[in-house]
């Protein structure tokens, strides 16, 4: 929380010189700033032009509108995250293609294979994920929360990815932290429900069945 | 501990400052009882794993330099617009303040000079009734009139526009008469009048008129004017 508060002292140092004409805190600001503001864009459309689109228009927002930022209502973070989520859907709309759809059967298989592989019997200890990256699977487990719907999307993203803690996520999504707990937890199910689904027998045995 | 709880708690074992993390003891130990449980405990702890290789892959991932380059272009085109804006809002501003001083300043110039022409009006209601004709005049002799100055011309020029001005009588000696001698008012027959000069055609029709004679200290008239009805009155 300490730390928190420090960085958004830090950013309003940098906003209000920022304000005052000073391209060297512009420049600060962003470089703090925009790899949080990339990757959520990535992670969220799986489109690294989309990304760059979006987080230039991002900065775009706080160059041309500063006043818009309110330190009242929330950390200048949260404020960015949500012009890069207003303009995530917007493209969305226009462009519902944007959005990659995993759901080929063959990655899938790859990744139950590897996430349940074992004796092939329900009572064998299950496997880790230890050699994830000799499989490959880092890119398969993104294809997978590309499936999430947005707003679970955005809580993974945010807590898993980018290691927010609740607050901070609820901050940036603009929700309650209840929520942001709760949808979480059913984003992780889904997630392992998908890693899960191509082997049915696998998923029989965690259920008991 | 039972199933459901379990499943309550065990996605945020490892996420400090939640109920999970703090029953993390009685959730793994219901995990070692529960078959079913521990699948699920190791499936998620194979899904954190693959989610902190993500994050770890992808923690550099950033936007590429060009676009660092073009937003400080548009910060510079934005901030030089808005500081041309801001020049121009404090030079309509400093005109505006500049005006508005001048305003005041010929304001309180012309209240100044006023308070004379108020202040003669409340002692002389004449001299109030010209106050245009005083303006005109202070502003000729000076700011620092004195009230009696002003009425005193005031009533100078009320007795040249009743009388007219005095003529030299034919006889007259001594020009210099009118300074050392006196003044007498006296009624002229009409004929008195015009044998000495004087017009008296548009004069009110009647048989007296009323003159001024300048006499001398020796007594002999040296000039006459005529007198108005109406200041007589």
């Amino acid at each position: 929380m300490e730390m928190t508060q420090n960085t958004d002292l830090a950013d309003d140092r940098l906003l209000r010189r920022m304000l005052a004409g000073d391209e060297d805190a512009f420049a600060d600001l962003y470089r703090r700033k925009h790899p949080a503001i990339y990757r959520f864009a990535l992670h969220m459309s799986g489109n690294p032009a989309l990304a760059e689109d979006v987080t230039q228009e991002v900065f775009m927002a706080l160059i041309r509108e500063p006043g818009r930022f309110d330190p009242a209502r929330g950390s200048l973070g949260a404020f960015l995250f949500g012009i890069a989520r207003n303009h995530l859907r917007k493209r969305w709309e226009q462009e519902r293609r944007l959005v990659p759809i995993a759901q080929d059967s063959d990655e899938l298989d790859d990744f139950i294979a590897f996430a349940v592989s074992g004796n092939g019997h329900g009572n064998a200890p299950p496997s880790t994920f230890d050699d994830l990256d000799a499989l490959d699977t880092i890119g398969r487990v993104r294809r997978a929360i590309s499936t999430l719907p947005e707003n679970y999307r955005g809580v993974v993203v945010l807590c898993e990815l980018e290691e927010m803690s609740y607050e901070e996520a609820a901050e940036a999504l603009s929700c309650p932290v209840g929520t942001v707990r709760s949808r979480l937890h059913r984003a992780r199910t889904m997630l392992l429900d998908k890693l899960r689904e191509a082997h049915p027998v696998r998923r029989a045995w965690a259920r008991g069945k | 501990m039972n199933c459901f709880q379990f499943e309550e708690l065990f996605h945020d074992l490892d996420r400090p400052g939640t109920d999970g993390f703090a029953a993390r003891d009685s959730v793994l130990a219901h995990a070692e009882s529960c078959s079913r449980c521990a699948l699920l405990l190791t499936e998620a702890e194979s899904l954190d794993l693959a989610l902190s290789a993500l994050s770890a892959r992808e923690n550099g991932e950033q936007a590429s330099p060009r676009l660092e380059k073009l937003l400080r272009e548009e910060f510079r085109r934005g901030h030089a617009v808005s500081s041309r804006r801001r020049v121009r809002w404090q030079i309509a501003a400093l005109s505006t303040a500049a005006v508005m001083l001048l305003t005041l300043g010929l304001l309180l110039r012309h209240r100044s000079g006023t308070p004379t022409g108020v202040q003669s009006g409340s002692l002389n209601p004449s001299a109030a009734r010209n106050s245009g004709a005083n303006a005109t005049n202070a502003g000729s002799i000076g700011a620092d009139t004195s009230t009696s100055d002003v009425a005193l011309a005031e009533n100078q020029q009320a007795d040249s526009d009743s009388e007219t001005s005095f003529v030299p009588l034919p006889y007259a000696d001594d020009s210099m008469a009118g300074e050392g001698g006196a003044i007498v008012r006296v009624m002229h027959s009409r004929p008195a009048l015009a044998s000495l000069g004087l017009r008296v055609t548009d004069m009110a029709d009647t048989d007296r008129v009323p003159a001024d004679i300048i006499v001398s200290e020796d007594g002999a008239p040296q000039a006459i004017r005529l007198v108005s009805q109406s200041s007589l009155d």
